[in-house]
């Protein structure tokens, strides 16, 4: 047990009547947002959310906390290939693991990859869905191509989507993996300061 | 019993009783009793390493993650993160030049939290930097990020610099330090936190057929862009996948209620060093594995740790604790 030396020290009634109030707002910004959002969530979550956006946005409390769920899913990468200014081509992909060192960098790297690749619908998806979804990942593509043009000192870059194929136990053992999914994300070049 | 050592549910007769003024008493012990600051400052120095070298990382290239012609244009970062008061002092930085010296200001805040110089104004800014890279760049954020903020959250709440720290040494205050208030609010703070990270990652993962049927971690396993070690020699042993599968998802749901018992908490514990080391070495994500591992520090008693660290340590425990 505590000795009264550090009984004294104490907070009155009123600051902690004070600090309980600060601590349920607190930690309702922590529970809420999961409870929100990815989906599934419920209407209630989000109705229960939006008083609390400004103090989850400035804190930086939007998170699902849905590590590997619901399954762990294949490696994305995107693919780009630029045309120089002399006609000449490289290449590359995000993430490059061997040149994107430390490892951290890789992983912001790949980042990108993953968070676009959750917005791309499959290659064989219905039209009107892939050109509904285009509308989502089409500004961050952009953003993509024009920092690959600022890097390379390219005219133009063409990116594509690839889904590695992720293996299962069988198949690594027989040492037979399957191909990995391209889905094209378009050219782009520098037009009136952006890519287009 | 010390104030570390006892089971910090608190006062045992209050939760015991059902009455609303037993569950007022439950709350008033649960938040309120002083407690050793000895985890925070472990928590300090831990955080503020992963988060200088987090702004190291981010200095790499920093023009791409916060300029205006990076990954992704100012101008687009609410189709990522559309939270009002989704603020970042990379907003008002075009040059490149303001831009290195504000990731600048967050990797020198976290050295001095590290170290313990001018703590809470460290802890402030340090979670500043913090919430500004990740609301600035969204798009290249992942679970440490989302880490390092519930830790510098409560390190700004509590008396992270009360020992092991140059403010105290520069005080001529010696390394003990006595308990408080703040202390528990800051500790408590990360660890319930802690508990509902889990909890969801837990629960969403009761979602995927692959966690229920064992395979899941062979997801991980195999995929290439995630290895830095080859784990696939597991193929051959489907019950193994599925045992270490099956121990990942039961601990994580488990975590929230099964941390606070002193007689499972060790258990607990030991599991998430193994999970958390693992995913480190296995996957590359080893800045989330010590993050994580550091949040998990909350739940180590002070008189553990001043057991673990006494070769390092001459100093008494704190007055008010026996």
């Amino acid at each position: 047990m505590l000795d009264d030396h550090a009984i004294t020290r104490r907070w009155p009634m009123a600051l902690r009547a004070v600090a309980s109030i600060a601590i349920v707002v607190y930690l309702a910004a922590v529970v809420v947002p999961p409870l929100a959002g990815p989906p599934p969530a419920s209407r209630l979550a989000n109705l229960v959310l939006q008083p609390l956006r400004p103090l989850v946005g400035a804190v930086y409390l939007g998170h699902g906390y849905r590590f590997f769920a619901p399954n762990p899913g294949p490696g994305h990468s995107i693919r780009w290939v630029a045309t120089l200014p002399d006609g000449t081509t490289r290449s590359g992909a995000i993430p490059d693991a061997a040149a994107d060192w430390p490892r951290l960098l890789y992983h912001r790297r790949f980042m990108v990859a993953e968070k676009i690749d959750a917005l791309v619908p499959p290659a064989d998806a219905p039209a009107e869905v892939r050109q509904r979804a285009k509308a989502a990942w089409l500004p961050l593509v952009k953003g993509v191509a024009g920092n690959v043009l600022r890097h390379t000192g390219a005219t133009t870059v063409r990116l594509e989507r690839v889904e590695h194929y992720l293996p299962d136990p069988e198949e690594v053992t027989a040492g037979t993996p399957g191909a990995d999914a391209i889905t094209p994300l378009g050219s782009y070049a520098w037009a009136e300061g952006g890519p287009r | 019993m010390t104030a570390s050592g006892r089971d910090r549910l608190g006062n045992a007769a209050a939760i015991g009783d059902a009455r609303p003024q037993g569950w007022l008493a439950a709350w008033d012990a649960f938040w309120f009793t002083p407690a050793d600051p000895l985890p925070l400052a472990a928590i300090r120095i831990a955080t503020g390493l992963i988060l200088a070298w987090s702004s190291l990382v981010w200095l790499c290239d920093a023009d791409a993650f916060f300029g205006p012609r990076g990954w992704l244009p100012a101008e687009q970062v609410w189709r990522m993160n559309d939270q009002p008061w989704q603020w970042s002092w990379y907003f008002a930085a075009i040059s490149p030049n303001t831009i290195r010296a504000l990731a600048g200001v967050t990797l020198a805040a976290a050295l001095m939290l590290a170290a313990g110089l001018a703590t809470p104004l460290a802890a402030v800014v340090s979670l500043a930097g913090l919430v500004s890279a990740a609301n600035r760049a969204p798009l290249n954020t992942f679970g440490l990020d989302d880490t390092l903020g519930l830790l510098l959250v409560g390190l700004s709440v509590g008396p992270a610099g009360a020992c092991w720290s140059l403010d105290r040494l520069l005080a001529g205050q010696g390394r003990g330090a006595t308990p408080s208030v703040r202390a528990n609010v800051a500790l408590r703070i990360i660890q319930v936190h802690l508990c509902v990270v889990y909890l969801f990652s837990g629960c969403g993962k009761l979602l995927g057929e692959s966690w229920w049927e064992g395979t899941a971690l062979w997801g991980a396993v195999a995929n290439a862009q995630y290895r830095t070690l080859d784990l696939t020699g597991l193929a051959p042993h489907p019950l193994l996948v599925n045992a270490l599968t099956l121990t990942t998802l039961w601990w994580e749901i488990g975590y929230a209620a099964l941390i606070w018992p002193r007689l499972t908490r060790r258990a607990f514990l030991a599991v998430a060093v193994a999970v958390h080391l693992g995913i480190g070495l296995a996957m590359g994500m080893m800045e989330f594995g010590l993050a994580m591992l550091t949040a998990n520090l909350a739940f180590v008693p002070a008189d553990t740790m001043r057991r673990l660290f006494r070769p390092l340590m001459s100093s008494p425990p704190p007055p008010g604790l026996p």
